[in-house]
């Protein structure tokens, strides 16, 4: 019973005495040049918390002490994807929340809950009841806030839109020059076709058709080009900003429009380049 | 006669030199963007920082000037040791806060720098007085159309709130005496200029001697990056950016945007180029027997291959020239898209146009005319003549 008792006294006075963990991001840790089991010391602000003590002095200022923590690292983590957080370089450790708030000297305070709620929870009346007997704070969905916050992605979004449009507009133009020089090209041959009898319409179907077969097969090589593209871009900025962040995905629906998309502009620029030349005589199309 | 014989051919097929000019223009339009895209922001932002000749800016240690709620103590002190560095003019200190305004039975917040009017250099003052009084306050025009006040109003103006007891803290009457703009705010922005030592008696001791940001003004002549490096040296307790910095911290966090430009502006000079190329060579190829009798009767190689590439270069530069017109609209419309970056002063342009950028894109373009002109002009110069003239009569 002594033994046990003191077994527990000197397990408590360890834990009292030993320094606490806390987990830092890959980022830190790669700039700090730090890893697991290394000793830190933690202060809430850079030098003094009291700069009073602070003294001038011929050589310049030297901060006095600020109340630090020794902790251990005990995990590198990597960061969630979290849009908001890309590009800001920040640094991050993740401490015990009381252990932070007595560092911060925010006492018992938070900044947010996050709650869960159970599936099938009615939402809207719980937001409502909390914020009805809240004192002090208030309630939001967590959707809400995402929109909120997300801002600056809808304007990225937004550019990339008006990029895509434009890109569309330049290669619907490229896509139609190739084809009326692809065709006008082939007047000769035409001009043969027509004079051999075949009817107008059999030769606009045909240059219709060989226009979509080049725009499938583009389009096919556009896609691995695109997908290949866009693995590269995943890892260079994945990379960059350390982030597990896909920045840009191919879905089947992009790759549906897309090919449609090219589909459409190359029968478009089919049936234009062949209507021209079906309309001309033929002995004018072989220069006569 | 050479420029005539290149029109002739461009204008024999109306239908492709036109597409081709407007397929060139596009691509000529989106490179324009790109590089302004690419020089713009950070020119723009060059200019923003430089716009009130403050050279260098303290934030705490390791953060950028109000990037978090982090303030630099012992302001006097570190005014005290600024002043010892002949180099350094003028110090600005900044403190920064929310404030919260009762206006018509509403709570307005936005939020407040306390400056020393006599070297501030966060606004500029649009009408009335600057904060010259203990009790003045100036306010911005997204703030003055909330609060609906004129100049001369009192405003009852707090600086905190408590959400547990749902009242105000370092409430106090100020007199609206003039209207500004922020040269650093956001169009959205709801922001107040008062004195410094007013913040600081209305928040309390919490900032007292303290400041969110320093500005300095280096004399003319001395070399900011030097007065940076001693500051950082002798003052350890802050980030010291100078213009040079701040640009360098703007592009790492924008650097997806030049990234963007470089690989977008790129494939447009790719795309014109190729365009360029095809047209000029089915050209050549149409033209082969025309091009093969100008040879059998003595016109030069030199003279045909010039004239080939004078074909690609009038394509380039028309196009270019009509180009230079649709980048600036559509330049305009995309920096409206990227001007609702939230918080962004409003005074920063994503792209801006420069005649230097102008005259690269243009450049860029007509290189690339003349070198889409070089394998057809080549290969024209190099058809035989009379197996081409043979080829030709039997066709």
């Amino acid at each position: 019973m002594l033994f046990t008792l003191l077994g527990a006294f000197l397990l408590l006075q360890t834990q009292q005495t030993s320094p606490r963990t806390i987990a830092i991001d890959e980022s830190l840790a790669a700039r700090a040049k730090l890893k697991v089991g290394d000793t830190l010391t933690l202060l809430s602000r850079p030098g003094a918390e009291d700069f009073a003590v602070m003294t001038a002095s011929p050589s310049g200022y030297t901060p006095g002490v600020a109340p630090a923590e020794t902790v251990i690292v005990a995990a590198i983590v990597q960061r969630g994807a979290d849009p908001s957080e890309v590009a800001r370089g920040d640094l991050l450790v993740r401490m015990h929340l009381d252990q932070l708030q007595e560092l911060s000297g925010y006492g018992d305070r938070v900044d947010r809950f996050a709650i869960a709620t159970k599936p099938g929870a009615r939402v809207g009346k719980l937001l409502d009841h909390i914020n009805g007997v809240a004192f002090g704070f208030r309630a939001y969905r967590s959707r809400d806030i995402a929109v909120e916050t997300s801002r600056t992605f809808q304007v990225v979004s937004r550019f990339h839109r008006a990029i895509g449009v434009i890109t569309i507009v330049a290669s619907s133009v490229f896509l139609l020059c190739i084809m009326v020089l692809k065709v006008e090209e082939r007047r000769r041959d035409i001009a043969a076709l027509r004079l051999m009898g075949i009817s107008r319409a059999t030769v606009v179907k045909s240059i219709i058709v060989e226009a979509a077969l080049v725009s499938i097969l583009g389009s096919v090589l556009g896609v691995a080009l695109g997908y290949a593209v866009s693995l590269f871009v995943n890892w260079h900025y994945q990379a960059l900003y350390r982030t597990p962040l896909a920045f840009s995905i191919v879905t089947p629906d992009i790759v549906g429009f897309a090919v449609l998309l090219s589909l459409l502009l190359g029968a478009s620029a089919g049936v234009l380049a062949s209507l021209r030349l079906v309309r001309t005589p033929p002995l004018v199309l072989l220069g006569r | 006669m050479l420029f005539i014989l290149a029109r002739a051919s461009l204008v024999q097929h109306k239908a492709r030199t036109i597409l081709a000019v407007l397929g060139v223009a596009v691509a000529a339009a989106m490179l324009l963007d790109m590089v302004m895209l690419a020089t713009g922001m950070r020119e723009s932002f060059r200019e923003l920082l430089l716009s009130r000749g403050f050279d260098i800016r303290l934030a705490p240690k390791g953060t950028l000037p109000f990037d978090t709620d982090a303030a630099i103590p012992s302001v006097d002190a570190i005014t005290k040791v600024l002043r010892t560095n002949p180099d350094i003019r003028e110090i600005s200190p900044v403190l920064g806060a929310s404030i919260h305004i009762q206006a018509a039975n509403r709570d307005i917040s936005g939020s407040v720098l306390g400056i020393d009017p006599t070297v501030q250099g966060d606004y500029e003052l649009l009408s009335g007085q600057d904060v010259n009084q203990p009790d003045a306050i100036a306010v911005n025009d997204h703030l003055l159309n909330q609060i609906r006040a004129r100049i001369g109003d009192t405003l009852s103006v707090a600086t905190g709130y408590d959400p547990q007891t749902r009242t105000y803290s370092g409430q106090r009457k100020l007199v609206l005496t003039g209207r500004v703009r922020f040269l650093y705010g956001a169009t959205d922005q709801s922001s107040a200029a008062v004195r410094r030592e007013t913040l600081e008696a209305m928040r309390g001791d919490a900032v007292k001697d303290r400041a969110s940001l320093f500005m300095i003004r280096v004399r003319k002549g001395a070399d900011p990056d030097r007065v940076r490096d001693w500051i950082e040296t002798y003052i350890p307790t802050v980030s010291a950016i100078s213009i040079s910095t701040a640009i360098a911290q703007v592009d790492q966090r924008l650097s997806y945007f030049r990234q963007l430009a470089f690989i977008l502006g790129a494939v447009s000079l790719f795309v014109g180029f190729l365009l360029v190329t095809t047209l000029v060579t089915v050209s050549v190829n149409e033209r082969s027997g025309e091009i093969a009798v100008m040879r059998a009767i003595g016109i030069s190689r030199t003279h045909i291959i010039q004239q080939v590439v004078i074909e690609g270069v009038v394509i380039s530069v028309v196009g270019a020239l009509l180009g230079l017109g649709l980048g600036l609209g559509t330049a305009r419309y995309l920096n409206s898209i990227l001007s609702a970056f939230p918080g962004l002063p409003m005074a920063i342009d994503f792209f801006l146009f420069q005649p230097q950028a102008a005259w690269s894109a243009l450049g860029l373009l007509v290189a690339s005319g003349i070198a889409a002109g070089i394998y057809p002009a080549w290969r024209a110069g190099s058809l035989p003549i009379s197996e081409t003239l043979r080829r030709e009569a039997i066709a």
